[in-house]
């Protein structure tokens, strides 16, 4: 007969493992270095498998081992302080680039010769509770609810995050394109 | 089912991430429908927002947990075996 904590490792395996790497990914995009994410998804991991019977089977388990990784990132981490400069959202007009490039690029071909990490340095580079958002929705694909839940702000707070996160990104990318000359800057 | 509400250019922009993420009533997501099959510009905005999105997805998201961390993880919290007072 297999023993309880048998029975735990097989439940753990069976249920949270297969959200390991939606877990590394956020971890790596909250910490910003790779030996950071190691350390934090192994610590949320250790302390979501001894809090396992905490968890309520068959509600939601990546939302709640984000829900783990985001307090362990807040409480050990985010004292670290990140490398790379972080981006004054405020100084950012919240529009869409769209207004910017219709005439020349209306379907924004010039993202698509942006590289991977180029892309992720400006994700990087939002502020916290900008890039968290970001993160958890347009990686991560989780719901309003369930970014709410994870990041304890109301729905209203998730969506106007996210609105300027994505705003925020877009202005980044599209004056990064202009300067590697992948679209030529239009003139307001 | 009755009309949708009709909706200008400024709520329709408003509400377009809502709209493209799924998270509208279906009474506001039909008024949104309306207005982008209406709206030249505002449909404009959304093929542009809508490949952003998308573009942003599939950048981002190739990226998996490394076999060395799985292995580690496999070992030290599952079996408790290889942390450093084992050793």
């Amino acid at each position: 007969m297999a023993t309880a904590s048998e029975e735990r490792r097989k439940a753990f395996e069976r249920e949270a493992l297969p959200h390991l790497d939606a877990v590394y990914r956020v971890a790596l995009r909250l910490s910003g270095g790779e030996a950071q994410a190691d350390d934090l998804t192994q610590e949320t991991m250790l302390k979501a498998y001894r809090s396992w019977h905490q968890y309520k089977t068959g509600t939601n388990v990546r939302a709640w081992l984000l829900t783990i990784l985001r307090h362990t990132f807040i409480n050990q981490y985010r004292k670290a302080k990140r490398a790379g400069p972080t981006v004054d959202i405020g100084e950012i007009e919240s529009y869409s680039i769209f207004h910017d490039v219709q005439e020349v690029d209306p379907e924004g071909a010039f993202f698509k010769q942006i590289v991977d990490d180029e892309v992720l340095r400006a994700i990087d580079s939002l502020p916290d509770e900008f890039r968290e958002t970001l993160v958890l929705s347009d990686i991560e694909q989780l719901t309003y609810a369930e970014i709410a839940e994870i990041t304890g702000v109301p729905v209203g707070t998730v969506k106007s995050r996210l609105f300027r996160a994505r705003q925020a990104l877009q202005k980044l990318l599209y004056d990064y394109a202009v300067e590697m000359g992948y679209i030529q800057e239009v003139k307001k | 089912m009755s009309t949708p509400e009709p909706i200008d250019c400024h709520e329709a922009a408003e509400r377009l991430y809502e709209y493209l993420d799924g998270e509208l009533t279906p009474q506001m997501e039909a008024s949104v429908r309306e207005h982008l099959k209406a709206c030249a510009p505002c449909f404009g905005l959304s093929e542009f927002e809508k490949s952003f999105l998308s573009f942003l997805h599939a950048r981002t998201r190739a990226r998996q947990a490394p076999e060395r961390l799985k292995k580690r993880i496999f070992e030290q919290v599952l079996f408790d075996r290889g942390s450093p007072e084992n050793e």
